[in-house]
């Protein structure tokens, strides 16, 4: 008996030094430590980014987004705008499929039709705007027409969402976008263990000469962000994400990890109900009280460390000033909360109890929360908190509008007039369960949606934003920053600084195996 | 009684461990239950101190991320853990001790039926009958009660119908019976007394079973809402520091650890002292 | 033929069992608030998607049709399929049902090869203080009383911060890799062991002081026999009795998934899985897996009875 540990334990020593010997990295390969596994295979309906940033692997769509958030070629070499109403697209030459066949005019045509097509109950149909036409002029070149202006149309193309898929393959029923995927992309999927890891090799026929740099991508799923942590320092993993601001300190400070803030047009945002009669905040005032007393600063420098910003209804990111001179944003605390409790006392809802509901599978909500929860309290708000399942979070804010005010946040994608339409409950028709339509403010929308960016939409959004002040239905809060580590002794990255949304791997294809 | 008062006198022999196990309990009950009224410091006050800072003398389990002092929250913990398994498992006895009686007294149908249903709780997967009770409930204290209930019931009724069983058929049952005493009184009057030794050995094994369920199902942020604190939720907080700050899982987890034993020793000390094992050397 | 009488009744009572715990997940999943709907379109869910999604995978049909169907298609060997993958429920759980009981046997193992010579020799040694108290006591009440994701947490944080052999998750298969495999799964296993050491060393100590109280035994230490003699011949034998059940029972709960450890882990086994469909409110997987789970529950439990008759004959006679 007593022999028996010590066979073990010298057993245990030649494993050690084997394991040490082995290679840590194969040639050519690069290692994406990805925190969530997709939610489903389909491109065109998938409403997470956990599943978009998987999809950027593997498809391409027509226009992408430069560090600028302005609009590039992608799988369209060029497009003309002939008209506000009418584009021509010419498709890259070499654009081909993972398969070997080239993408043509049918395949744009047919991804759009069925974005369009309410059987898939894809949600990226609204943001295209109503297109009346589609026509192939040759097998490179598309017409399409809308029926009126529509200022989100390129920017909605330059989304994953509006990724273009093997259109023939799809009909002929060798390809089944709900199951598997296939696109013009860098990469290919080999292999797939859920909520495990992905293998994906090159895309042999991919439009780009040398790309993609690696010839396979290992994709391990670390939902933990410890695990994560711990994987990025072992080498196990070349690169990833972190939500939490202190990641980087949390890697400390050896030399061969680096961190890559990456500033996204996105925002955490509380939707508050202004629709159920059972809440304090169907009373506006109510809502413009509790919007007056946040203390944003103070989300900022606890929950991030001081890394993010205060955030406005129109992103930041988009370096408009919208919305900076409103008391919200300009005036002192006190002053703000002095409003507050003057706006609950004319409501005669001194102390209303709220509350506030935030998805568990997100800490950083919960600490939002809590910070939110405290800095309401000097105001007269007896807030509790309900950390709850993401299906749940959902159904009850999206569906059942059963809730007081809820945090999430929000995606700003690439462009502003994109983004607000998020107040347009018309168009977000997922918001119609607690957002209150105010006419003039849909009007508004509706105008700057068709306006190209200038000095006038500017002042357009500057109305705008005011507006949504007002009603106080859905608030921004802070900016969400991306924090991006990998290493730099395994990999060679590019990564910009500033990406719509879910973009972080916009430039995949440059990665490669450091030597 | 007399039984019980010779048992008593068994448990206050304790050896050292035992007495280990009680001060630390009695320690931790009295921190549980006058926790708030202690001037200990707000559990919930945000920016007290530093983020993440380190223990020190102003701060004696140091700070959260959102700089809170980490130490009163600890005893909030303690006190909620305590609290709601004590909670849930005393409510479990009485339901468990009263079906696990009517099964092995009735017998039958009424058996068969508790039997099974003791085991469909017991062959579901603990953890995640607690996920889906705690779902469809809605998180929270009255979820988290619910699910220590249905994990610990099993285990009261097992116990009680076979002792229930080995004593039904005595003497003074069948008198009872033959004097036309009714099935309730036969079971309050004269089970009852007959199975609480074997319930309140269970009781402390559930206890600490139910410290355990809490703890967990907080850990998964299913449990107590933030900013209330569990033991279970200062280490699923911790856990996301654990690099940089790691006295907030090491303090959480010790201190559950140290409750969960002090409940451990106690409920031995409880078990030896009401059905005492007489070793016998073999030399 | 004895065996036969003793099994049919506890077979039957199985069945009903299982059939319990079907209505029982398939009911408390149905009544979870949010859907797959929810999860695969995020925010931009509207109440015409919601019907698309619940059409397309019938789950808008009355639930006593949605639970007769699942029932009928799982008589014909079909589990249904994941509305995440799309892909068969019982083609991923065979592939992570050898994960799982890789780790289940690594804590069986080592919870066996400590556990039950501690148990052993502290319940020999406690018969002898004639006070019952000893080593065992102190390693069992620790051992019971630290949760596993605490162990869990504190390993993963030691094993961050120095880079020593094992690895914080990325599994690789036995077959492919052996060392590699043993580096990922070796600290879950470990820590997953650590509450069977505890409980296979008090069993087993207890089961030891009891027997040790009985007649045969008083009549062989009178008879004069070595102690060694005494614990190989008898009391072992009659000792290992209560330990077969819970060693029963460990198993079945290990095998029944050790959600938290493989979640903490990153062990792609049948828990994280289960888990995970359950968050994902992928029906089909909470449904197939739980059963599954409990199948295997129940059938370690009756072979542990089945065990337990043939160790000791007196328990199948009584019948």
């Amino acid at each position: 008996m007593p022999k028996k540990p010590r066979t073990s334990l010298s057993v245990l020593a030649v494993m050690a030094g084997l394991g040490l010997a082995l290679p840590a990295q194969a040639q050519g390969v690069i290692t994406w430590g990805k925190p969530a596994e997709i939610t489903g295979f389909d491109v065109h309906v998938a409403g997470t980014v956990a599943s978009w940033e998987m999809y950027q692997m593997v498809y391409e769509t027509l226009l992408i987004t430069d560090d600028e958030l302005s609009l590039q070629a992608g799988l369209a070499e060029s497009w003309e705008e002939e008209s506000p109403t009418r584009f021509i697209f010419t498709l890259r030459e070499g654009a081909a499929f993972s398969n070997g066949r080239a993408v043509d005019a049918q395949d744009v045509i047919g991804s759009i039709e069925r974005i369009q097509n309410p059987e898939i109950a894809s949600y990226w149909a609204h943001q295209l705007g109503e297109i009346v036409s589609m026509e192939a002029l040759d097998d490179r070149r598309i017409v399409i027409e809308l029926a009126r202006p529509h200022a989100t149309f390129l920017p909605a193309l330059a989304h994953i969402t509006a990724a273009i898929i093997p259109v023939q393959e799809y009909r002929d029923g060798s390809f089944d976008p709900a199951r598997e995927m296939l696109g013009s992309g860098p990469f290919m999927v080999e292999q797939h263990n859920q909520d495990e890891s992905w293998t994906l090799t090159r895309n042999p026929h991919y439009g780009r000469d040398g790309y993609p740099r690696a010839d396979r991508m290992e994709v391990a799923i670390i939902p933990d962000e410890s695990a994560r942590i711990a994987a990025l320092r072992d080498g196990r993993i070349d690169f990833t994400t972190f939500e939490n601001p202190d990641a980087p300190q949390m890697l400390g400070t050896a030399g061969n990890i680096a961190n890559h803030p990456i500033q996204t047009t996105n925002y955490y945002r509380f939707d508050v109900n202004a629709l159920s009669e059972d809440s304090a905040f169907h009373d506006r005032r109510v809502r413009q009280a509790m919007n007056l007393a946040l203390d944003r600063d103070a989300i900022n420098m606890l929950v991030f460390n001081g890394t993010s910003a205060v955030d406005y209804p129109v992103p930041a990111a988009f370096g408009t000033d919208a919305c900076h001179d409103l008391d919200t944003y300009a005036l002192p605390r006190d002053e703000r909360l002095e409003r507050a409790r003057a706006l609950l006392e004319e409501a005669g809802q001194p102390s209303p109890q709220v509350e506030l509901m935030a998805s568990s599978a997100n800490q950083v909500l919960g600490r939002i929360a809590q910070v939110a929860q405290q800095s309401l309290a000097e105001a007269g708000f007896q807030v509790t908190i309900a950390s709850v399942p993401t299906a749940e979070y959902l159904q009850r804010v999206f569906t059942d509008g059963d809730f007081d005010f809820s945090a999430s946040w929000l995606a700003g994608y690439t462009d502003p007039s994109m983004v607000i339409q998020w107040w347009n409950p018309n168009f977000a028709v997922w918001n119609l369960a607690f957002q209150e339509e105010i006419p003039e403010l849909s009007d508004a929308l509706a105008d700057v949606r068709s306006t190209p960016a200038s000095p006038e939409r500017d002042q357009a959004l500057r109305d705008i934003c005011a507006m949504i002040d007002e009603g106080a239905n859905l608030l921004a809060l802070v900016s969400k920053v991306d924090y991006v580590a990998y290493r730099s002794d395994q990999i060679e990255v590019r990564l910009a600084d500033r990406t719509g949304s879910a973009n972080t791997w916009q430039h995949i294809a440059e990665f490669a195996p450091a030597d | 009684m007399s039984g019980f008062s010779k048992a008593a006198g068994r448990l206050l022999r304790a050896d050292a461990l035992t007495l280990f196990g009680l001060i630390t309990l009695v320690t931790l009950l009295f921190l549980g239950i006058f926790g708030p009224w202690l001037p200990l410091g707000d559990p919930s006050r945000i920016a007290a101190g530093p983020r993440l800072g380190a223990p020190s003398a102003q701060f004696l389990f140091g700070t959260d991320e959102l700089g809170r002092d980490f130490m009163p929250r600890v005893v909030q913990g303690i006190r909620s853990t305590f609290l709601l398994s004590a909670i849930a498992v005393t409510i479990t006895a009485v339901i468990g001790s009263l079906l696990g009686m009517a099964a092995g007294y009735l017998g039958r149908f009424a058996d068969q039926a508790i039997a099974r249903g003791a085991d469909i709780l017991f062959a579901f997967p603990a953890l995640v009958a607690g996920l889906l009770v705690a779902a469809v409930m809605g998180p929270g204290q009255g979820s988290a009660i619910t699910v220590i209930s249905i994990a610990t019931l099993p285990l009261f009724i097992r116990v009680v119908r076979s002792v229930t069983l080995g004593i039904a058929g005595r003497g003074f049952v069948t008198a009872a019976e033959v004097a036309g005493a009714s099935t309730l009184r036969i079971m309050l009057v004269h089970l009852l007394p007959n199975v609480m030794g074997a319930v309140m050995v269970q009781l402390t094994y559930a206890l600490s079973i139910g410290m355990i369920i809490e703890s967990a199902l907080s850990f998964l942020g299913l449990g107590v809402q933030p900013p209330d604190a569990s033991l279970g939720s200062l280490l699923r907080q911790g856990s996301s520091y654990l690099t940089i700050a790691p006295w907030m899982v090491l303090s959480s987890g010790a201190v559950l650890s140290l409750a969960i034993m002090s409940v451990n020793l106690v409920g031995d000390a409880v078990r030896d002292a009401l059905e005492p094992l007489k070793g016998r050397p073999l030399t | 033929m004895r065996l036969v009488v003793y099994l049919l009744p506890r077979v039957l009572a199985a069945l009903v069992t299982l059939f319990g715990v079907s209505v029982l997940v398939f009911l408390s999943l149905r009544l979870l608030p949010g859907g797959y709907a929810d999860i695969l379109l995020g925010p931009f869910v509207t109440a015409e998607a919601r019907a698309i999604i619940a059409q397309r995978y019938g789950l808008d049909q009355p639930l006593v049709l949605q639970y007769l169907r699942w029932v009928w298609a799982m008589l014909g060997g079909d589990f249904g399929i994941s509305m995440v993958t799309q892909r068969p429920v019982i083609d991923e759980l065979l592939r992570r049902a050898p994960v799982t009981l890789q780790l289940a046997l690594i804590a069986l193992g080592v919870a066996l090869a400590v556990g039950y010579p501690l148990g052993v020799l502290s319940g020999t040694r406690a018969a002898k203080t004639r006070k019952g108290r000893d080593f065992g006591r102190v390693i069992g009440a620790m051992g019971a009383s630290v949760p596993d994701f605490v162990l869990g947490s504190v390993l993963i944080f030691v094993f961050s911060v120095w880079s020593l052999w094992f690895r914080v998750g990325g599994y690789v298969p036995f077959s492919t890799d052996p060392v590699g495999n043993l580096r990922t799964m070796l600290l879950p296993g470990f820590t997953l062991s650590v509450f069977g050491v505890a409980l296979i060393l008090r069993t087993t100590r207890d089961a030891v002081l009891r027997v040790m109280t009985e007649g045969h035994i008083t009549a062989a230490v009178a008879r004069g026999d070595p102690p060694r003699v005494i614990i190989r011949r008898h009391i072992l034998r009659n000792a290992a009795i209560p330990v077969v059940t819970v060693v029963a029972t460990y198993f079945g709960f290990l095998l029944g998934g050790a959600v938290i450890v493989e979640v903490l882990f990153s062990v792609p086994g049948v828990g994280l899985y289960i888990f995970n469909g359950l968050l994902n409110r992928d029906y089909a997987i909470v449904q197939a897996g739980v059963l599954l789970a409990a199948v295997v529950f129940i059938s370690i439990n009756m072979l542990a009875d089945v065990l337990y008759a043939l160790i000791d004959p007196r328990v199948g006679a009584t019948r």
